[in-house]
């Protein structure tokens, strides 16, 4: 049950530069809240690093795997003589794993999404419902009152509109 | 023998075209066009040996008739020199057949026999095997099909009665084949001989055009036909290879 | 600061999406009254009826054994590589005009697939068997085969229809947070469950670019693949008028470009029936569907003159009745509607003003579709018709089972899409907010002299 403090603002410039104030100023890295993607966040608040693109590069060889051998597997299980064509024939089972390829792929890619984005979200986290419509918001955990004191400062000084205390619940 | 090996084994027999190294026994058929006459003896055998429903003139109208073997007729010339083709038309049991690769259930192949064979249960009724074979072979069962009294009593009780969603075609009688090969295996252990098995178009016909047996049997009559100079295959260039021979007729002209 | 000009701003969007999903006034409830009466009476029945009586109650014989249900099919599937090539292709190449217009399309895809998906069930002749051409371990031991072109397109259109309802779920995900603090009740608890606790932070944010992307990546080949498996089920047989090498490119160029039309028309009704979308919804989104279909129409022209050069050059008697039939047969009328439907009219995108009115692009995106539909049934009609052995050719007529089970499949995807409207946001609010001006476009500059 951490206590947030949560700074409204008009523009992403203004949201960023606060974060950076605030990052400089020894808090714990804050979070940018937006409706939509901010620019420039990796500069401000550090690299962000996605393992979105190993899941996807594991589904698909996966993918690649199984649907080759559930296709000629398949066909050697029972074996079922059809055309003059062998029982494992490359044409079409390529198709086939192609096919499953793409499709453990995708799937994967959406775990990797679920895993590295935190979602869903089972327990409650700080939520500030401006932020789906047309403010950007910064939120900053602050253990005590001065702290807090401190964040608001720093906000209101970058220009927030509205700055206020939050926990997880509200 | 170890994984490897067997693994080896398995692969080469499994890439081999066609799978089977040799047929148990490999049934053909000649058809002497010389000798055929057009009576159409043969359909109606057909009719009566494999339960072919009678879909009456309004469904023979809209051209779904069911005929496993058909003649085909070709007018040639204009009048007064005009003259008629025909030829029967029956599955080809091609030993590469266009229609067994198509079936996404694998409702058609090709059994130990060499027949390209119909599983009428597993048949989901896509009827892509129709469009796939090049001889328009194929039949697809529209509707249910009735038999007015008392012509359910004439039906085989060897062969099924298939219901509505299923494709169906020649079988070179395989029903008369089994019989055929249990009789023989009863008889111990021997193989069929020539003659013993006669599909009803073949035990039918007048002028004994159509001959049936074992290709594998260098004595059997159909062999000794398949040799015949005269002998030639419907479109043959699209690489099918099909088990039925025809014997191209002898022109009056020469 | 107030804006300075009468441009929608974040809130008037996020208003007006919202708006479309909560308020539902009479006009909507006739019309989803309307095309769920049309379904019923128009699909299922007739359908019911030929699950009753065998497909005798369509009109195809022998050797015509492939009718409409086949060319609908395809269809069907073609018009799903509209939201395809919007949504994933656009988005790798940063356009902005898509942004309006993609979650649409996307929805357009995935209704398209799930009717396509029906009329395989209805082409079937015993379909209560379907699940045998899926791979599941079974006590007969008998597996589908998959060298079969059919079974291939098993596994690309279940592929096809995973990946794109994937593909829309996360892209409308922030969508469903923004809907979820607007709405009360049942409502509430669906977009609470659906949007999974986004919260729109950075790290989300940049996940969801990444997965995104990606999807975006994968979806491109296979879209491309979908329809050019389909169009192996044709050209895999040795029937003359289908074993042509140009039939994966014909039915992907053929796809989108029916797709394409598929889309003008549906922007067009968001436009006219959802209150507030026409801010959204403008003449450049027009312009440029309309450049795309001129572009497509061209190059499917090319194709289709392709194959009749080919044809003509290969000097084969096969191939020559094959085409002659196909100009001049029995369906030739609906040969020639075809080409001015598709390489014809189209030309008219070439005039702007003719590109930028509403009215007229939806009458050629109606024609486009009606002369696409005529083409899938003149592959299945006129090669079926005129096959190797003469004694074998035949004629296909459509039978009324057939006609309105076609029409009734059109209910069907409207119904589904009016279905859509409600519980998506029919427009993306975040992707069309990152094209707005912000309001307050200037930072707030810290004031002078103040300890930083």
């Amino acid at each position: 049950m951490t206590n947030y403090a949560v700074g409204l603002f008009q523009t992403p410039a203004s949201a960023l530069a606060a974060a950076g104030t605030l990052k400089g100023a020894g808090f714990t890295t804050p979070e940018l809240m937006s409706p939509v993607p901010m620019e420039g966040v990796e500069e401000v608040l550090g690299e962000k690093k996605s393992v979105i693109k190993y899941f996807t590069f594991f589904g698909g060889l996966i993918g690649g795997l199984l649907g080759f051998l559930l296709a000629a597997g398949t066909a050697v299980l029972y074996v079922h003589p059809t055309g003059g064509r062998p029982i494992i024939t490359f044409p079409p089972f390529l198709i086939i794993t192609y096919e499953a390829t793409i499709l453990l792929g995708i799937l994967f890619t959406v775990l990797g999404f679920f895993i590295s984005a935190r979602l869903p979200a089972i327990r409650e986290r700080v939520y500030v419902p401006e932020a789906a419509v047309d403010k950007f918001v910064v939120t900053v955990a602050c253990d005590d009152n001065e702290r807090f004191k401190r964040a608001e400062a720093i906000l209101s000084e970058a220009g927030a509109e509205q700055v206020r205390e939050q926990s997880e619940e509200d | 023998m170890s994984i490897l090996e067997r693994f080896i084994e398995g692969w080469k027999k499994y890439r081999k075209p066609g799978y089977y190294d040799e047929f148990d026994y490999h049934w053909a058929m000649t058809i002497d066009l010389d000798q055929c006459t057009g009576c159409e003896a043969c359909v109606t055998a057909c009719q009566a040996e494999n339960n072919l429903p009678i879909v009456g003139e309004k469904a023979f109208a809209e051209g779904r008739e069911v005929k496993w073997i058909r003649i085909e007729r070709y007018w040639e010339g204009e009048y007064p020199d005009i003259k008629l083709r025909f030829i029967p038309m029956l599955c080809q049991h091609c030993d590469a057949a266009p229609c067994e690769t198509v079936c996404p259930v694998s409702a058609t192949y090709h059994n130990q026999d060499g027949l390209n064979t119909q599983i009428y249960n597993r048949c989901i009724g896509t009827r892509s095997c129709a469009v796939y074979c090049p001889y328009e072979v194929r039949y697809f069962n529209f509707n249910d099909h009735h038999w007015d009294s008392p012509l359910e009593q004439q039906l085989n009780p060897d062969v099924t009665v298939r219901e509505k969603g299923v494709m169906e075609k020649c079988t070179f009688c395989i029903q008369r084949i089994r019989q055929a090969k249990d009789d023989a295996k009863d008889d111990g252990r021997r193989r069929v001989r020539d003659g013993e098995v006669q599909p009803a178009c073949v035990q039918t016909c007048p002028t004994q055009a159509l001959v049936f047996g074992d290709r594998k049997d260098p004595e059997s009559q159909v062999s000794k036909s398949l040799n015949n100079p005269r002998a030639y295959r419907v479109l043959e260039e699209l690489n099918t290879d099909p088990s039925v021979v025809y014997l191209k007729k002898v022109d009056a002209k020469g | 600061m107030e804006p300075e000009t009468n441009d929608p701003q974040y809130a008037d969007i996020h208003r007006d999406v919202v708006r479309s999903i909560v308020e539902t006034g009479p006009k909507y409830y006739a019309a989803l009254a309307t095309a769920i009466g049309v379904t019923l009476l128009c699909f299922f029945f007739p359908w019911f009826y030929q699950l009753y009586y065998g497909l005798g109650a369509a009109g195809v014989n022998h050797p015509q054994v492939w009718g409409t249900y086949l060319a609908s099919f395809i269809f069907w599937i073609g018009l799903s590589h509209s939201g395809t090539l919007l949504s994933c292709v656009l988005h790798l190449s940063n356009s902005a005009w898509r942004k309006a217009m993609y979650r649409s399309a996307e929805a357009m895809t995935l209704f398209s697939l799930m009717v396509a998906a029906t009329f395989v069930l209805v082409h079937l002749g015993r379909p209560w068997f379907i699940h045998w051409a899926l791979p599941y371990p079974n006590q007969m031991e008998m597996w589908p085969n998959f060298r079969s072109p059919l079974l291939f397109d098993v596994m690309a259109i279940g592929t096809y229809l995973t990946g794109s309802s994937i593909f829309i779920y996360m892209g409308s995900i922030p969508d469903f947070a923004a809907v979820r603090d607007r709405t009360t009740g049942w409502r509430n608890t669906m977009y609470t469950l659906l949007s999974l606790g986004w919260r729109g932070t950075d790290t989300e944010w940049h996940r969801l670019h990444w997965a995104y992307t990606f999807l975006a990546v994968l979806i491109i080949p296979l879209a491309v693949s979908v329809h050019s498996i389909v169009s192996w089920d044709f050209a895999l047989s040795i029937v003359p008028a289908l074993h042509q090498t140009i039939f994966a490119p014909y039915f992907v160029v053929g796809a989108i470009f029916s797709g394409t039309a598929g889309i003008v028309t549906v922007m067009f009704v968001l436009r006219k029936y959802m209150e507030g979308f026409d801010q959204y919804i403008t003449k450049v989104h027009f312009d440029n569907l309309g450049k795309l279909l001129l572009v497509l129409s061209l190059i499917w022209t090319y194709i289709n003159v392709l194959e009749l050069f080919t044809g003509w050059y290969s000097g084969t008697s096969t191939e020559y009745e094959a085409l002659n039939y196909k100009l001049f047969g029995y369906y030739a009328p609906l040969y020639w509607e075809m080409i001015l439907f598709c390489a014809v009219a189209p030309l008219l995108c070439i005039s702007k003003r003719f590109r930028t009115s509403f009215v007229p692009m939806l009458i050629l995106s109606i024609a486009v579709n009606i002369g696409m539909y005529t083409e899938r049934f003149l592959i299945v009609g006129t090669s079926l018709s005129r096959q190797y052995l003469p004694d074998a050719w035949g004629v296909y007529v459509p039978s009324l089972v057939e006609l309105s089970i076609i029409l009734g499949s059109f209910a069907l995807f409207v119904t589904l899409f009016l279905v859509f409207v409600k519980i998506f946001p029919s427009i993306s609010m975040y992707e069309v907010k990152e094209t707005m001006v912000i309001p307050a476009a200037e930072p707030v500059v810290p004031k002078e002299g103040s300890p930083t």
